[in-house]
């Protein structure tokens, strides 16, 4: 399903973000990049209609995600926060059933089949031995990885992720692009994430979104648009870019 | 020779003295007494100035005539009393220098200049601090719910007063007439009086655990074995298992509250089917008596007693009346025709009489 | 560990079915009027199926039926009531520090009761009024709180705050009532199910049996509405609106109960605790299981305070005396708390 924003503004007190137009294609991974304070996250609230626009649209494969309600919306686009807010102590996959809401009447619980897409969730990120262990129990990066079950149980076409990789170790953080490139690849996701990691969003991503100060630098793949003088231009800071076996790094 | 005029002014006062009985409440030598609370207290001889918080006392005041010397009252007696209004209509321009829930209203009070306050002896605490704050004798009295100390309080404010005479008058009227009841509805024989449940303070299951009128006129208050529990007010909760256990010849309702605001009914009672199996319901010898609210008035309470020695035993008092007798009994100690009829305009108590 | 877990689900639920009968059928022997089982049980039987060897009305039927049967049903909805107010409202709330008590819903229902029964006297039924200001006293706390409700913290202060406001204006009832009303108010309000009447129950046990059914039909919407507000939203959830009818439902059948109980406190708080702390805090358990509890809770309750002394000790009284020093515990091992 692609993407496409139309000319979304969003204010906070003195902060105010402003996208024209960006289309974030279908089955691919656009990772959306930046220094602090960029509008990384905000943007991707506005996607998921989180945090409302005050002006502009957003539409998934052409429909207006303001006209629809949302369960439907729930359908399409799904949102993976970096931490969940609060929670009990629920089991693993009694957290990722959650996930199943919009597709469970109010006054109903789950049934085999949505407990079977939980099931399934759980298997694609890796902890299908774990649907009785209590969430406390569970270490960051599993939590983390608990949380894209939950979206993925959804099942919907667009996975929104916040910082996903924020604060993991190096093999976690590496489990989880691993993870997103899959949901991309083999379930044919449109995947948009914030990473604070250059280097690993150049590596991981198919499109980039260059952020600053609430707009949007440049945007398209790392290969086409990334230079010195873009990241100059972002951080402020000089900054190198290396080729090292076929790899780009960027030093500082 | 000593001239008789300049003996005169120091004979006459002493055969004055000598000849003329004590008091009608002028100069008097100050009158120690001993209050509900056990306390001594000294009372000065003159005392024109009362402030009364405890309602018993106030109805024993107007009824030993000495109503004028009211300068503040409680606001029971003045708000929500029925019969007092009755008793001493110049109530109604008295202050209330107490509110519910309160102690004294100490601003009320001061610029009345009391020479005496009585307070309720249920708080010994109140007591002692209207004693500290004002500085005057605070006397802590009320009967209890007994009628020995009924006559007691009565004989204590006559002293206090300076009218032990008609002190004296009420106490052996009361006495007499008790004590006539007690013989008329007294065991002869193998009789024995009925059993009785008291459903008081608008309440199925909250009775009193001591109420002297029931036996009094020959009947058993059934729940003279429980022990007090909460409230203040000397009374018990029980279960209604617990009433049909008992299974009362009679059950009293209190009805001294006009019928519109009676929350507990004697129809109720006598529709009630979990108390369809009681005997005194299957016979209809459920009735309303007039309790007590702040203790006893003692002219009413003389009523209450004929008027169940009536209920309990009706061959023995077959020319009974209670209007009339409760209007004599009121004028005897009030000085007044027809306050009873006047009471029983109210809460309708001309019903009750008897048949 | 899950296998130890379902094998505790399991036998929880039998005993969530089974215990509450039995609780019952005990109660029904209890109380002053000695009767013997074997009476009882006949009593039953011949209720049951009538035209058998009983001959006429027996004073034990009476007693059975119109007097404890009564008392205990409304022990049996009453708790049922008050736990699944308090397991619904921590869900949704995020905030296992939180029940209807702590939220104002009890004292806000208490005054309207209150209000009612001094005004109105005994012909308005007080539930009325009771649920209207258990919603005030909701809406008062969230307004109070504002933006941070979701904290645990200022959701307790707001409760602590809205409750006192209404004990106030209970003592200002109070106040005003005549010595005769207010008479009657104390009574009610120390608790008590003594005079529980198939008249009241007619009432109370509709509402209260409605309420906590569609509270149990959510239970298993609680763990997403327990997500937050917003990642509920992101799930799809209509959240506000969901929201309102779990306030609105739990506020229902706590004043249902309250207005005829008067404030009987911390059932709503000790038995979602306990079921927690056994089968673990999904919802789909832990509705049915603390409805079920909480009424084997109360009945127990109820048959301690009418058969331990001589008169009757207050039911509100007695869940306060157990429930505060839980609460102690509970608090001091906060850590542990949302097990």
């Amino acid at each position: 399903m692609k993407v496409r924003v139309e000319n979304l503004h969003f204010s906070y007190g003195e902060f105010s973000l402003h996208v024209a137009g960006q289309t974030f294609a279908d089955a691919r991974v656009t990772s959306i990049v930046g220094p602090n304070g960029a509008g990384k996250s905000t943007f991707l609230k506005c996607l998921a209609t989180i945090l409302p626009a005050s002006r502009g649209s957003v539409f998934v494969d052409e429909q207006d995600l303001a006209d629809l309600s949302g369960k439907s919306r729930a359908r399409l686009v799904g949102y993976v926060p970096q931490e969940p807010s609060f929670t009990f102590n629920y089991s693993v996959l009694d957290f990722v059933l959650t996930g199943r809401a919009a597709s469970i009447p109010v006054f109903s619980s789950p049934s085999r089949h949505d407990v079977a897409a939980a099931e399934d969730a759980l298997r694609f990120v890796g902890l299908a031995e774990l649907p009785g262990r209590p969430f406390f129990e569970l270490s960051s990066g599993e939590r983390r990885l608990v949380l894209i079950a939950r979206t993925l149980a959804q099942d919907p076409d667009i996975l929104l992720l916040d910082e996903p990789t924020t604060f993991l170790d190096p093999r976690h953080e590496i489990e989880i692009l691993e993870l997103i490139r899959r949901l991309a690849g083999e379930m044919r996701k449109t995947v948009i994430v914030t990473l604070h990691d250059l280097d690993m969003a150049v590596k991981y991503s198919d499109d980039m979104v260059f952020m600053k100060g609430g707009n949007v630098v440049a945007a398209g793949p790392p290969g086409d648009i990334l230079s010195e003088a873009l990241l100059k231009a972002v951080y402020d800071i000089e900054m190198g870019i290396l080729d090292v076996d076929g790899r780009r790094l960027i030093v500082r | 020779m000593i001239p008789a005029k300049s003996i005169l002014p120091f004979v006459l006062p002493a055969l004055a003295a000598m000849i003329t009985p004590a008091a009608v409440g002028q100069s008097r030598s100050p009158v120690t007494i001993v209050d509900s609370l056990g306390r001594e207290i000294v009372v000065p001889g003159r005392v024109e100035r009362i402030i009364s918080l405890e309602p018993e006392v106030t109805r024993i005041i107007v009824a030993l005539g000495e109503g004028k010397r009211l300068v503040g009252i409680d606001f029971f007696l003045r708000h929500h009393d029925r019969l007092f209004p009755f008793v001493f209509p110049p109530s109604k321009r008295l202050p209330v220098v107490s509110n519910q829930g309160q102690d004294l209203n100490y601003e009320e009070a001061i610029p009345l200049r009391p020479d005496i306050i009585f307070s309720s002896p249920s708080e010994f605490r109140m007591t002692e601090a209207i004693e500290k704050k004002m500085r005057l004798p605070v006397a802590a009295l009320a009967s209890m719910g007994k009628f020995r100390d009924l006559v007691t309080e009565i004989e204590t404010l006559g002293r206090i007063l300076g009218r032990e005479d008609r002190a004296a008058e009420l106490t052996t009227y009361f006495k007499e007439h008790m004590e006539a009841i007690r013989r008329a509805a007294a065991a002869t024989g193998v009789d024995t009086g009925p059993t009785v449940y008291l459903s008081f303070w608008g309440s199925l299951l909250r009775t009193p655990v001591s109420y002297e009128p029931v036996e009094a006129a020959g009947g058993k208050n059934l729940a003279s074995r429980l022990l007090p529990s909460y409230l203040g007010t000397a009374g018990a909760t029980v279960s209604i298992e617990q009433v049909l256990l008992w299974d009362p010849e009679v059950i009293l309702v209190q009805g001294n509250y006009p019928p519109a605001e009676r929350q507990m009914t004697v129809e109720s009672i006598l529709r009630d089917p979990r108390l369809a199996s009681v005997r005194a319901v299957r016979t209809g010898r459920v009735h309303y008596t007039f309790g007590f609210w702040y203790w006893w008035d003692p002219a009413l309470v003389l009523v209450e007693t004929a008027y169940l020695a009536r209920l309990f035993n009706p061959g023995r008092f077959p020319d009974f009346d209670l209007v009339r007798e409760g209007d004599e009994i009121f004028k005897e100690f009030y000085g007044t025709e027809g306050l009873f009829s006047a009471l029983c305009r109210v809460l309708e108590c001309h019903e009750w009489n008897p048949e | 560990m899950s296998g130890t877990r379902n094998k505790k689900t399991t036998a929880a639920f039998i005993l969530a079915a089974v215990l509450p009968v039995v609780i019952l059928v005990l109660s029904l022997n209890i109380g002053a009027y000695r009767i013997p089982p074997k009476a009882v049980f006949t009593t039953i039987v011949g209720a049951v199926f009538p035209g058998g060897a009983a001959s006429g009305p027996s004073p034990y039927a009476d007693i059975l039926f119109r007097i404890r049967l009564p008392r205990l049903l409304l022990a049996l909805f009453a708790g049922a009531a008050l736990a699944v107010s308090g397991a619904s409202l921590q869900a949704l709330f995020k905030n296992p520090l939180v029940f209807e008590f702590s939220l104002g819903i009890s004292y806000g229902a208490a005054f309207g009761a209150a209000l009612s029964l001094v005004f109105l006297g005994r012909k308005v039924p007080a539930q009325a009024a009771a649920f209207v200001f258990a919603i005030i006293a909701v809406l008062a706390v969230l307004v109070i709180a504002g933006k941070s409700a979701s904290q645990v913290v200022t959701i307790l202060l707001s409760g602590v705050i809205v409750s006192a406001l209404f004990q106030a204006l209970l003592s200002l009832v109070e106040f005003f009532a005549n010595p005769y009303a207010l008479q009657s108010l104390i009574f009610w309000l120390m608790g008590s199910l003594s005079q529980a009447d198939w008249k009241d129950l007619g009432m109370t046990l509709p509402i209260i049996g409605v309420g906590v059914t569609v509270l149990i039909l959510l239970r298993w919407r609680l763990n997403v509405l327990s997500l937050g507000e917003d990642e509920a939203r992101a799930l799809g959830v209509n959240v506000k609106r969901e929201k309102i009818v779990v306030i609105v439902l739990a506020a229902l059948t706590t004043a249902a109960a309250t207005a005829v109980t008067g404030v009987i406190s911390w059932v709503g708080l000790i038995v979602p605790h306990l079921v927690r702390m056994a089968v673990g805090a999904d919802n789909r358990k832990v509705i049915p299981l603390s409805a079920a509890y909480g009424a084997c809770l109360l009945l127990v309750a109820d048959d301690i305070a009418r058969s331990a002394a001589s008169f009757e000790i207050p039911i509100g009284i007695l869940t306060s005396v157990v429930g505060i020093p839980f609460f102690i515990v509970l608090l001091k091992k906060s850590g542990k708390i949302w097990l």
